[in-house]
């Protein structure tokens, strides 16, 4: 059993509020339960026991939101305008190294793997 | 992680970390202000001024934009050069 929220598919037998969070980029467990409070649902409820009108209401809620690919662009815009004005953390963005100041003689995995200016995410 | 951001920021009632510079003169001559302060922060009065920044070897000349604003005079005189090889003639 599947339900669909805003176009993406969600397993039925996850928990709402970890289902959303599963789901959407930007969306972590807090704000889920937070929606889901929100809308009433009892913290046991489960994907497939929402009905028509529970869906429509939480996707209302979560088209208000910056998450999803709104805020992967968001977060693009910021770094391609920090290297349009040439500072030095658009640098070390395009380099694909850590941006504060620190060390890169060892380490620096997360950098390497995220840094960049066309920065991805788990959309 | 917005919180942490706010608590970290700088007080409000020292105001921005700004250093006497002949702003008023460059806007009128039009010449570039020549400075060592790279930890100023940026105001939006300086927008459209050139500055010269000092990077530790030669003075950088940039142009402040509206985006720039908020930002220290630092951020846009880089201090490292990236290596590149050069072959050795004499051995």
């Amino acid at each position: 059993m599947v339900v669909h929220i805003l176009g993406k598919p969600i397993r039925g037998k996850y928990r709402i509020n970890y289902g959303l969070a599963h789901t959407f980029f930007g969306l972590g467990l807090k704000q889920a339960t937070k929606v889901c409070s929100k809308l009433g649902f009892y913290p046991e409820m489960r994907m497939h026991q929402l009905t028509e009108q529970q869906n429509m209401a939480i996707t209302k809620e979560l088209s208000e939101m910056t998450i999803g690919a709104k805020l992967l662009q968001q977060i693009r815009g910021n770094i391609q305008l920090k290297k349009k004005t040439g500072s030095y953390a658009g640098l070390r963005h395009a380099m694909g190294l850590p941006v504060r100041g620190q060390n890169t003689r060892n380490n620096a995995s997360t950098a390497r793997k995220l840094n960049r200016l066309d920065r991805k995410g788990s959309v | 992680m917005r919180a942490a951001l706010i608590q970290l920021a700088r007080s409000s009632w020292k105001g921005p970390h700004v250093v006497p510079l002949p702003i008023a003169q460059a806007k009128k001559a039009g010449t570039p202000i020549r400075t060592n302060a790279r930890s100023c922060t940026i105001l939006p009065q300086f927008v459209g001024l050139k500055f010269q920044i000092h990077n530790g070897k030669d003075y950088v000349q940039v142009e402040i934009t509206e985006d720039m604003v908020g930002s220290k005079l630092g951020e846009f005189a880089h201090t490292r050069k990236r290596f590149s090889y050069t072959q050795t003639k004499n051995k």
